[in-house]
């Protein structure tokens, strides 16, 4: 039996062993052909050598133990990693001694398979515990970002509630200041005010002394009464000064705006600066050039201003000129005219430019230039800005200075105060006028924002003439009154208003800026606040009062008590009282007395027809004005309907009496008779 | 530096903690038996129940019995199979144990871990993110056998300020220098680069001009750390 050795290759495919030998050190002595062929490595190969990397313990292990192993029928198989080819290649190794020092062994390589099996078994559960994890991650990145959130929400609410308390502390801070500078202008202004009068005995004693109306003066004492004048004058001037800062720091400078060119008030200007021009060396120009233009605007403050800046360019120019001039310019839109004070005088150096504006500052070494009150500058900025202007310098140390007064040349609140006049003019229907007494524009404006909407409309009056005129004109649902500066006239207004029984039933509500709470109560005011005004309570105070006013009063004359019952239930709740009259005497006896604008009557009544009750009206000045509204559940007999029509506004059935119905008809009979629905008339009445 | 003491009191007093050489003994046991709920019980109900750290866990009861499962097969005692067996509870294991650990606030640096292409032997590598994560890291752990060109791309857009490698079989060290040589060329040598596992030697790390990591666990937060110049 003989046949030639089958290649290597014969095997290839279905056998999964090979066998080698190998010595002591583990070098390879023999190989048969398949094992050249899978471990890729000839005889004299370290067996240690074909381990993968870092599992070459376990071969040497291997050897080692096998060397040293007893002789066993069937060796433990040793899994163990080799390289071949570049694997890594699992292979259960069993080995025998077949001679001292030698290793026989048979190498399977079914572990390799299944390796390979479980190995990518467990590659796919690594993959997944990666994927857990990453998926365990993304989670704990949404939770950190939902708390950050959260976090970040929390912080802006708190940032916010400390805002809202900033606010409010710095409300506070507000209220406490400006009360500490209405404090002080009052101070300045009754101060101000109680100097003014023994001033002007001072002045007027020392003009008589001087005009020697008692007797001649010695010239010593003609030179030290000169002196007394002139420390009383600069004392005069200083205080009207402080007046009119005061006055224009709690905002009570009026304006009395009138059109007036450019050329007139030249003109005017310069009669009033040509006494200030007193040194020889220095001449005072106001020429207005070829400008020419109508301004709509206080020409006074203008002159104010103007007066102050020449008096103040004269007083640090020694040679040279001082000139007035005018130019047209806008400002946004705005047309506006720069009057222009020039001067040649000493100057005033940058740093100081800011500060003159300020009150009582004096540039050092200017001091001995002549008395000044310190507030010249300052006032006249104040008002600049008053005309809704700007007073402006420029100016260069040792060659003179520029002042620029910049006037809009229509003043805007000119033309808001004429259209709120022309509002005023109108009622809108369901208002109730308010008569605003109040010399500043602002505050008028002020109340007419409080009162838009709220069904009562200002009438505006900055003077006491002009609230009398407005009064006789048509009487006002209630009465506003600002007791202003100059206090006397005033509080004589509201007892004028009080004493006359006309007007003395129109609520009147009295507003100051010191606590005069108890002289105006006194004096029958019917309200009182001090300044500032409050919106709520104006509108409270209004309704509260104007609802128990005269106004709108409705008088029903009706034996039943029911129907005046019901008649008094449906106006509830609206402006009109109702007054009640069980017969026709009594009815007619009120509507003289009280003199409603309404009265609705009965038809049927005990021992009085309608018709006596009309008549008894009608021969009556004061009550034939006044609107009847015959109301009444009989059927008429055309005759009498026909005599009613005639003679009463309207008829009104019982039946179908309903609030809406009763003030559609109060309305309609004030119409007819020429009477605003809800508007005073009774000075039809009388 | 000192130590990453992350332990967080558990409602057990300590001293109730069962000794962790005891568990791991037959954790052992559970793994050489392929006994998955056993090796469950002991390290979730028994260990985590009772008040041992996770961190513990991980040190003092995965990672010893981990070792003996190697020495195991290199004695002949557990074969390839029982080994992956073994191998695979763990990983449950340790993916049971992540939403558990204590997390140290975010220190803000962002690492990349991964165990290169061809490298199967990712428990080291798991067990190292874990720990980066409690010392408040952000960690993104990529997993075993991550592709060169995966791993690259995910390193170029990630910007980490560091990348961890872990190498258990020598024989993947030429794929960590490759991964080492692609990043640094798209990043620049900023890019700090740790090398970790038993397949690291200080040859290869100053080849790839990197920080070699520990064998423990909480080594290697130090030297991420000492790499990253400290906390921020």
């Amino acid at each position: 039996m003989s046949a030639a050795a089958p290649p290597a290759s014969a095997f290839e495919g279905t056998s999964r062993e090979i066998a080698f030998t190998c010595d002591e050190q583990g070098a390879l002595t023999w190989l048969d052909a398949r094992a050249e062929a899978v471990l890729g490595a000839a005889v004299g190969t370290r067996l240690v050598e074909l381990a993968a990397r870092g599992t070459e313990a376990k071969v040497e292990r291997f050897l080692r133990e096998r060397l040293a192993a007893d002789d066993a029928p069937r060796p433990e198989p040793w899994e163990v990693v080799l390289r071949l080819s570049g694997q890594t290649t699992v292979l259960a190794l069993r080995a025998r001694r077949y001679a001292p020092g030698g290793l026989a062994v048979t190498a399977s390589l079914v572990p390799a398979d299944y390796a390979e099996a479980v190995g990518q078994v467990s590659g796919h559960l690594s993959e997944m515990a990666t994927l857990h994890r990453e998926a365990e991650r993304q989670e704990r990145e949404l939770r950190r970002r939902h708390e950050e959130l959260l976090r970040l929400q929390a912080e802006r609410e708190e940032s916010f509630r400390a805002v809202l308390t900033l606010h409010r502390e710095i409300g506070e801070k507000d209220d406490s200041l400006r009360r500490a500078g209405e404090v002080k202008s009052r101070l300045v202004a009754n101060v101000s005010h109680e100097f003014r009068t023994p001033l002007n005995s001072i002045l007027g004693l020392t003009r008589l002394l001087l005009d020697r109306t008692d007797g001649d003066l010695t010239p010593e004492q003609e030179t030290q009464l000169g002196f007394v004048r002139q420390s009383a004058e600069a004392l005069y001037a200083l205080v009207n000064d402080l007046l009119d800062l005061s006055k224009m720091e709690a905002g009570k400078v009026g304006l009395r705006v009138e059109p007036v060119s450019v050329a007139a008030l030249f003109a005017s200007l310069r009669g009033m600066l040509r006494p200030l021009a007193n040194k020889p060396d220095v001449e005072l120009v106001v020429d207005p050039g070829t400008v020419d233009a109508t301004l709509d605007t206080d020409t006074g403050k203008i002159g104010q201003i103007l007066r102050n800046l020449v008096a103040n360019a004269l007083k640090f120019t020694d040679r040279g000129e001082v000139r007035v001039s005018a130019e047209l310019g806008t400002r946004g839109k705005e047309p506006v005219v720069r009057f222009l004070v020039k001067d040649t005088g000493v100057g005033i150096a940058p740093d100081d430019q800011p500060r003159v504006f300020e009150e009582f500052f004096q540039v050092e070494g200017h001091a001995e230039r002549g008395p000044g009150t310190g507030l010249g500058l300052s006032l006249a900025r104040h008002l600049a800005e008053r005309l809704g202007g700007a007073l402006e310098l420029a100016s260069t140390l040792g060659e003179g200075s520029t002042f620029t007064l910049e006037v809009p040349v229509h003043h805007p609140e000119a033309r808001e105060l004429d259209s709120l006049r022309e509002r005023s003019r109108v009622l809108a229907p369901g208002n109730k006028a308010v008569l605003v007494v109040e010399d500043d524009r602002q505050t008028l404006f002020l109340y007419e924002k409080y009162l838009t909407g709220s069904g009562f409309q200002v009438v505006p009056a900055r003077t006491l003439d002009e609230a009398r005129a407005a009064m006789e004109h048509a009487p006002p649902a209630a009465i506003v009154l600002d007791i202003m500066l100059d206090g006397e006239a005033s509080w004589s207004f509201l007892r004028d208003l009080k004493m006359d029984p006309r007007t003395r039933d129109i609520p009147t509500l009295v507003v100051t800026v010191t606590n005069r709470e108890d002289h105006a109560r006194a004096l029958g005011a019917d309200e009182f606040w001090l300044k500032p005004i409050e919106k709520e309570w104006l509108l409270a105070k209004l309704r509260q009062l104007a609802r128990r006013g005269p106004v709108d009063t409705v008088l029903v004359i009706d034996d039943d008590e029911v129907s005046r019952y019901l008649l008094a239930k449906s106006l509830e709740g609206t402006t009109y009282r109702v007054l009640e009259a069980s017969d026709g005497a009594e009815g007619v006896r009120l509507a003289r007395e009280l003199a409603p604008q309404v009265i609705f009557l009965d038809f049927v009544m005990p021992n009085t027809s309608a018709f006596d009750v009309l008549d008894d009206l009608k021969r009556d000045p004061v009550t034939r004005g006044i609107p009847v509204i015959i109301h009444t559940s009989k059927n008429l007999a055309s005759d009498e309907r026909s005599r009613l029509e005639r003679e009463a506004s309207a008829i009104l059935s019982k039946q179908s009496l309903s609030r809406e119905i009763a003030i559609a008809r109060i309305r309609e009979a004030l119409d007819k008779h020429g009477l605003r629905g809800g508007e005073q008339g009774k000075e039809n009445a009388g | 530096m000192p130590p990453a003491v992350l332990d967080t009191p558990s409602t057990a007093p300590r001293d109730a903690a069962p000794a962790t050489p005891a568990l791991a003994a037959r954790y052992l046991d559970a793994l050489v038996a392929g006994d998955r709920r056993e090796a469950f019980r002991i390290v979730l109900d028994e260990g985590l129940g009772r008040g041992v750290s996770v961190k513990n866990l991980h040190l003092d009861v995965i990672q010893p019995a981990q070792r003996e499962v190697g020495r195991l097969w290199e004695e002949n005692l557990l074969s390839v199979a029982e080994e992956h067996l073994a191998t695979a509870i763990s990983q449950l294991v340790m993916a049971h144990l992540y939403p558990h650990l204590p997390r140290r606030p975010a220190n803000g640096r962002r690492v990349v871990v991964a165990c290169v292409e061809g490298e199967l032997h990712d428990v080291g590598a798991r067990m190292g993110a874990d720990f980066l994560e409690m010392a408040g890291y952000e960690v993104r752990f990529l997993g075993a056998n991550v592709p060169t060109d995966s791993l690259v791309d995910l390193v170029v857009r990630e910007r980490p300020d560091a990348l961890g490698l872990s190498v258990v079989l020598r024989d993947h060290a030429p794929a960590a220098l490759e991964v080492v040589a692609q990043a640094r060329e798209a990043l620049g040598s900023e890019l700090a680069v740790l090398l970790g596992g038993p397949g690291v030697d200080a040859g290869l790390a100053a080849a790839a001009g990197a920080s070699v990591f520990g064998a423990r666990a909480d080594e290697l937060v130090d030297a991420f750390d000492a790499a990253l110049g400290g906390r921020p």
